[in-house]
């Protein structure tokens, strides 16, 4: 009978645990917010530096959860959060919940080769279909080096 | 009560005691092994419906022609966004909506948790964090403790010195030559 008392203790605990806003990663450090779009519209100013966003996750990867997409603030504008692959797992219906988010910027340019290969790789994860075409030219890639989050 | 004695009520007991937790971890291992394949906790259905194509440019107007046409009640509406100029995509709790605004194209994404594996992968992964961190770390630390007192539960040619040591060799030999195999592959 203790030990069933101790089992239904534990498990009560897990119920806890799960329940409400869930953490990802590393605890967030920063108070202050910075608004996506003002990263998107002056990325050098940022690059290499930690931020703390907010936004809708518009989309979630389909195999290992190592990123998710963040709508901006401004419509039409997202930015990849990327976290190490088996560090934060992000589990797949956080899609369409509010995400605030620490990490930092990394603006990168990749050469058309680099960005299909992304670009097949992506697809492969989603399970969808990608056209090699739809790459134009070089391209600089912002995103969010994910360190730690709360999805609510 | 000799020390022999002590080790194998140790390792039985112990052992029982972990049939659950081991069970946990080794299903959702495999799982998560290859989830390069699939995703192990989730299963997700896709749908395409057709509805009539929007002429509305803001948001709130599309937002206001869309929604009835899908029968969404705006307070299941979790979250909406527009990626681009043509796309409308909706959230609600576990079924997303990726509206092609020009043609009327609508993908309905549907996901489920997979029954009972979701919840392994879960507490395999460490997701609930807190105090079943300390949980998995004792189910660790009674792995090692197992191990350690399996090699003494029988004495004799069945035990460490005979039949025993070549299946310890041997499992000890597996990981360490995939390991020299993989750095030189």
């Amino acid at each position: 009978m203790k030990h069933l008392s101790i089992l239904v203790l534990c498990l009560c605990v897990l119920a806890v645990s799960f329940a409400g806003e869930k953490k990802f990663g590393k605890k967030i450090t920063l108070k202050e917010k910075t608004k996506i779009s003002a990263i998107m519209a002056n990325p050098e100013k940022y690059d290499g530096k930690k931020v703390l966003v907010e936004g809708p996750i518009i989309e979630v990867c389909k195999m290992r959860g190592c990123w998710i997409k963040l709508g901006s603030d401004k419509e039409f504008e997202t930015m990849t959060f990327k976290v190490e692959d088996g560090v934060i797992v992000f589990p797949m219906v956080v899609k369409g919940k509010t995400a605030i988010a620490e990490g930092v910027v990394s603006v990168k340019t990749y050469t058309v080769e680099q960005l299909i290969e992304q670009g097949k790789e992506r697809a492969k994860e989603q399970g969808e279909e990608f056209d090699p075409s739809s790459i134009k030219g070089p391209k600089a890639v912002i995103q969010i080096k994910g360190e730690g989050a709360i999805v609510k | 009560m000799n020390w022999r004695r002590w080790n194998n009520i140790i390792h039985r007991d112990l052992a029982y005691f972990l049939v659950g937790m081991t069970l946990v971890y080794s299903i959702s291992g495999i799982a998560v092994n290859h989830r390069a394949d699939w995703n192990p906790s989730y299963e997700r259905q896709t749908d395409v419906l057709t509805i009539e194509p929007t002429l509305a440019e803001t948001k709130e107007e599309i937002l206001a022609d869309v929604l009835p046409k899908l029968h969404i009640g705006a307070n299941d509406l979790r979250n909406s966004f527009r990626p681009d100029a043509e796309t409308l995509q909706l959230f609600l709790e576990e079924k997303s909506y990726s509206v092609d605004l020009p043609t009327g194209t609508v993908i309905v994404e549907v996901i489920h948790p997979r029954p009972v594996l979701h919840e392994l992968n879960q507490l395999h992964l460490n997701a609930p964090k807190g105090v079943w961190t300390y949980i998995s770390d004792f189910f660790a630390l009674s792995l090692i403790v197992i191990a350690i007192t399996g090699m003494f539960v029988l004495k004799g040619k069945n035990g460490l010195v005979g039949r025993g040591a070549w299946f310890i060799a041997a499992g000890i030999i597996v990981p360490v030559a995939y390991w020299v195999y993989y750095l030189n592959s």
